[in-house]
């Protein structure tokens, strides 16, 4: 039993070590936020100026950031979205297919911002929030 | 005698020690340039898609669709069923249409096919909005008359976690939207949100003139934690009909038939309605509780309700298994006594009561499709027809409903 435990204990502490740490990005001269920031401004919610891009459905820093962030899976993301967008509030932000395409995207937009696999980080953006 | 000198071979060897040293950045040179490549093509790509984008940006079109069989093990009339299997009763279609004039400005068309309604095209949201930079929105049109916690997207089936809304609560008002404007105010904390919404305008349903609605609701979410009131008030004007069948004889052939009847009830004249209600969700991504209890009273005889639920669900995977414990009574039914047959017809719509409880399942099957399961069993109706104008002979004192549904967003 304590073996199976320590096991258990072993394989978790080495997915977690796996799970590639999720960074929100802005373009180089952007300035930090907070966490309750980001979950606003991803939740389509406040007065914030910025213009926020997600990645695809599917894609796993997708999934990480918002377990992180905002708190909701993908399916209730996708409810979330649904409230907002059929009673006229709100649209989902715009998606790009890979964390490349994001960076260039923030690199050349000072107001937006983005995530990323911590891995897939150059200098072309900043990292503006670990959360 | 040729001697082979180790020149020779060296230099045989030449081309071959050039390649080997030349292929591994070859290869790296032409991996480098497919990433670009790559790079660039996705670039090209993402600019194709933020150019049709740009074109289309205006405008946004959504759907969503549900599908539903529902039968149930007798004919009491719960949820308009009956133990004939029905595919269209929670059956239906609808198509949203958004177009931004500004960036603040937008039109909402909301177009809805419902099986109940026949199919017949009707426009639950036709309105427009505007957000000023202080926070505020108005909207004016056709809106939701926002009374419950699920009133905004009562028939986006995906947006809910359970196969229906309890229709303890959510039956008990009988009209679902109105013409008119509302103003709503978003205060930011830092963690959470505090909207605070007015609003007025006028509805109609069947004979009855719903005027002069007017009222606010609060609500405070950090997105785990939900907490809403609202009150409501409006004026009553028409009369309450109900089509009665009435037992008869065939004149030729002398056989038992009914006859439908459109029986006039009640008159409302001006009479004052108004409408409370409460509601708590919390959801922290796996553990799913919300409830709503309601209190709506009419002057004069027509029913004054008190209605409730509790709803507990807990996500594994892809599955939510949800129970639900509900509650439908009628409060003044001292108010409808019985001295003659037309005030015993009367009391027997008017009074009712009943407790219901519900099981059910909600698998998220795909991406934006979900399929839900749910059975519910409602009884202690006492001694009323149960709230089932169906049932006012009181000839059954229990329902089970059994729902299959899906419900898709696209």
């Amino acid at each position: 039993m304590k073996n199976i435990l320590s096991i258990i204990a072993l394989s978790l502490a080495v997915a977690m070590s796996a799970e590639a740490a999720v960074v929100v990005i802005g373009a180089p001269g952007a300035s930090d936020i907070s966490a309750s920031e980001a979950k606003k401004a991803f939740l389509g919610k406040g007065a914030s100026s910025a213009t926020v891009y997600e990645l695809e459905e599917g894609n796993p820093a997708r999934s990480e950031f918002h377990s992180k962030v905002t708190g909701k899976s993908d399916s209730q993301l996708k409810a979330f979205w649904s409230k907002q967008v059929f009673t006229g509030k709100g649209n989902p932000p715009a998606t790009l297919s890979s964390a490349s395409a994001m960076k260039s995207t923030i690199a050349a937009n000072p107001n937006a911002i983005g995530y990323i696999d911590e891995a897939d980080l150059d200098d072309t953006v900043k990292v503006i929030l670990k959360p | 005698m040729h001697i082979r000198h180790p020149l020779h071979f060296a230099l045989k060897a030449l081309p071959l020690a050039i390649t080997a040293v030349l292929l591994p950045s070859q290869v790296l040179a032409d991996e480098a340039t497919e990433e670009r490549i790559a790079q660039l093509e996705q670039q090209v790509r993402d600019l194709q898609k933020q150019q049709t984008a740009s074109l289309t940006d205006s405008f946004t079109f959504n759907g969503f669709m549900s599908g539903a069989y529902v039968t149930a093990d007798n004919n009491s009339g719960y949820l308009g069923t009956s133990t004939s299997a029905d595919f269209s009763e929670e059956s239906k279609l609808g198509f949203q249409a958004t177009f931004s004039i500004s960036d603040q400005t937008q039109a909402v068309m909301q177009l809805m096919m419902k099986g109940e309604n026949d199919w017949d095209v009707e426009a639950e949201w036709a309105y427009v909005s505007h957000r000023f930079n202080n926070g505020v929105q108005i909207r004016g049109g056709k809106l939701r008359v926002p009374l419950f916690m699920y009133s905004d997207y009562l028939d986006v089936g995906y947006a809910q976690p359970f196969a229906r809304p309890p229709e303890e609560v959510y039956g008990a008002v009988p009209f679902t939207t109105y013409i008119g404007g509302d103003v709503s105010y978003d205060v930011e904390f830092d963690d959470s949100t505090l909207t605070i919404q007015a609003f007025g305008g006028e509805s109609e349903e069947d004979n009855t003139d719903i005027k002069n609605i007017i009222g606010a609701n609060v609500m405070w979410t950090d997105e785990t934690w939900t907490l809403r009131a609202v009150y409501g008030q409006t004026t009553l004007d028409g009369s309450i009909s109900r089509t009665i069948k009435i037992p008869s004889q065939d004149p030729s052939s002398g056989l038992p038939i009914e006859i439908d009847a459109q029986l006039t009830l009640l008159t409302l004249d001006n009479e004052k309605a108004t409408f409370s209600g409460v509601g708590a969700s919390y959801d922290n991504g796996q553990f799913l509780a919300i409830t709503e209890w309601t209190r709506s009273e009419v002057d004069g005889k027509y029913t004054d309700v008190d209605s409730g639920y509790v709803t507990l669900g807990y996500r594994i995977n892809a599955f939510t298994p949800y129970i639900t414990a509900a509650y439908y009574e009628s409060q003044d039914d001292n108010e409808r006594v019985v001295v003659d047959a037309q005030s015993a017809l009367i009391a027997a719509i008017f009074n009712g009561q009943r407790t219901a409880y519900s099981a059910g399942l909600r698998w998220d099957a795909l991406d934006n499709l979900a399929l839900k399961f749910d059975v519910t069993y409602a009884n202690d109706f006492g001694d009323t027809s149960g709230g089932f104008q169906s049932n006012i002979l009181q000839q059954y004192d229990d329902v089970t409903v059994y729902t299959v549904k899906f419900d898709v967003v696209f």
